[in-house]
């Protein structure tokens, strides 16, 4: 290794000028990292959040299920009389509204059962409550935004106030904050006409979707054939949510051209490197050096750029996460990190492997030149 | 270390420019002894360091180092025996770019395991002994064709060799420092019994050699390389 740092401080221009482009597309990776965790976090955390196994959509909603599946009070009943499962009612719709201190809001309606397993119960305030059926719980998102416990919260054109009774944590669908309520003011919100002023009349006995607790071996098929409802896993459902398959699309292809371009941008490097010091090599080689040694100081260079460089590059995305976290969706927890950076630095060593060939078969002849 | 070698006959080269760089060559190299290889450009000098540097395998014939036939070994013993027991100086191309004087001298104890911060001193010594201890720190792009060849022999000596094998080590220099690097060879070479080999052109050499020996006398026939 002593070689090899020598080598390094010797041309120290050039490993700057290349360790300076592995912090550029380490950051970038990190960057990419966290805006797709963010993003993915801003569009399903509250999906994340439900505490079911599965979610039983209407048969025949196949896409976009929370926005197209109505599954009515027969299946739900028909759910709860099943064995092995527990059953619960889940209405999702986006909605607008305004509260009483002129804070305009659009926010996630989680309509669920007070008291059911999917009630997320309140970090401050009160929780859901069948007494109160118009009262809400807001996420943080919304807290944020200016929305307080104890406000009225009118939702825009259909005549339905709501009470803040309380707030919870993060918690997010579609890029919209959610708030939680009871699902009979959801059922209101979701069939009311916009215009029309409410009326007493209860509404269509309908949700998106049964959220279920299947024990093991529940026999979830049986029961939608009887139900008429298409059963997946909670994680499967995570696609429904709108824009979330785009944006992991986008995302992880951006990801992964930069773990392509990563090995290119370091192996090029070296293979230049590896071709200009070839007298070097063959030097080394002449003064006996094994080919182990020269593999192993032109890897343990390459770890030094690489290594340090992603080093670089995982410390400016993580201070780029703690500069916008608070203000766009960026999320880059050290696990993501580690596991980000740890790719970035194998891809980078494997673009270095790819020289070696030429490391190994250098000719210490070289040194003789030719015919002598 | 005695070096001996038999019947040597080594070709370089592909197809129609394939050349016989030496032909059936027999020749001893006595301990504590300095032998001066002398002979017109093209006669064979630098190959015959190369084969006795197992630098270079032959075609056919022995190169016996201590009695073993180091042109048989595989390529790792040989670079073994390289980093260990032969010291050797290029005639051209010889420093590693970028790095010092001393730096160089300390690689090379590097690449053969020895640690670098133990060497130092004996490197600036030996240093100071081709008179450049005034250019411990200078980079060798910024030195003289005659400093980097003295740098070399400091970087050769350094290991304390068995077989010394110098190419043209007078070549850039003054007449001064000729002497002075001649003188250096020989106090080496009696010092510590080491096998020294240096091909030249240059009298100063051959008058303080203990032998000469004339390449065109070692091949067979006198078709050596042109």
């Amino acid at each position: 290794m002593y070689l090899a740092l020598l080598e390094l401080k010797a041309a120290r221009g050039r490993f700057l000028l290349m360790g300076g482009v592995v912090v550029l597309v380490a950051a970038l990776v990190g960057i990419v990292s966290g805006f797709t965790t963010g993003l993915g976090d801003d569009t399903i955390s509250a999906l994340r959040r439900l505490p079911a196994t599965h979610l039983a959509f209407a048969r025949g909603a196949d896409s976009d299920q929370f926005a197209r599946s109505l599954v009515d009070g027969r299946a739900l009943d028909g759910w709860r009389a099943r064995e092995g499962v527990r059953a619960t009612p889940l209405g999702v719709s986006i909605a607008r509204g305004t509260t009483n201190r002129k804070v305009e809001v659009d926010f996630a309606a989680f309509g669920i059962e007070p008291r059911s397993f999917l009630d997320p119960g309140s970090t401050s305030g009160r929780a859901l409550s069948a007494a109160e059926p118009y009262g809400i719980v807001v996420s943080q998102q919304l807290v944020k935004d200016g929305v307080r416990i104890g406000d009225t919260l009118a939702v825009d054109r259909l005549g339905i106030t709501l009470t803040v009774r309380g707030a919870t944590g993060r918690s997010s669908y579609g890029h919209v904050a959610v708030a939680y309520l009871p699902v009979t003011a959801w059922q209101r919100i979701r069939f009311a006409t916009p215009g029309v002023a409410a009326t007493t009349a209860p509404p269509p006995r309908q949700y998106s979707a049964v959220a279920l607790q299947a024990a093991p071996g529940a026999d979830l098929a049986a029961a939608d054939r009887a139900l008429g409802t298409g059963t997946r896993t909670v994680e499967a459902a995570y696609a429904a949510a709108p824009g979330y398959t785009g944006e992991r699309v986008t995302m992880t292809s951006i990801q992964a051209f930069l773990y392509a371009i990563a090995p290119l941008v370091v192996g090029a490097f070296f293979a230049v490197w590896t071709v200009q010091r070839q007298p070097e090599l063959a030097l080394l080689r002449a003064l006996g050096a094994s080919r182990r040694r020269l593999v192993g100081h032109t890897l343990g260079q390459a770890a030094v750029v690489v290594g340090g460089g992603t080093a670089l590059g995982a410390a400016l995305a993580a201070g780029l996460g703690l500069l916008v976290g608070s203000e766009v969706p960026f999320s880059l927890p050290g696990a993501a990190l580690a596991a980000t950076m740890g790719t970035v630095v194998l891809v980078g060593l494997a673009g270095t492997a790819v020289i070696l060939r030429k490391v190994t078969t250098v000719d210490p002849m070289t040194m003789l030149g030719a015919g002598r | 270390m005695s070096l001996e070698l038999c019947d040597v006959t080594v070709t370089l080269g592909r197809a129609e420019s394939r050349t016989t760089a030496l032909r059936g060559v027999s020749a001893g190299f006595a301990a504590s002894a300095l032998t001066a290889l002398v002979g017109p450009s093209g006669s064979g000098k630098s190959t015959l360091l190369a084969v006795a540097g197992a630098l270079l395998r032959p075609d056919s014939g022995q190169v016996l180092l201590d009695g073993r036939d180091i042109a048989r070994l595989s390529p790792a013993e040989q670079a073994r025996l390289r980093r260990t027991r032969i010291g050797y100086v290029f005639q051209s191309g010889n420093l590693l770019s970028g790095l010092t004087a001393l730096e160089q001298l300390l690689a090379a104890a590097s690449v053969a395991g020895r640690p670098p911060r133990a060497m130092r001193p004996r490197a600036e010594e030996l240093l100071a002994e081709v008179g450049l201890a005034h250019r411990l720190r200078h980079r060798a792009d910024q030195l003289s064709g005659g400093e980097r060849q003295r740098i070399a022999l400091a970087r050769a000596l350094l290991l304390e060799p068995g077989l010394l094998l110098v190419d043209e080590p007078t070549a850039a220099v003054d007449r001064e420092r000729a002497a002075g690097i001649v003188d250096l060879l020989a106090t080496t070479t009696h010092r510590h019994g080491c096998v020294t080999v240096v091909a030249t052109h240059d009298p100063v050499v051959t008058r303080a050699a203990d032998h000469v020996v004339d390449m065109t006398r070692l091949h067979t026939t006198s078709a050596a390389a042109s």
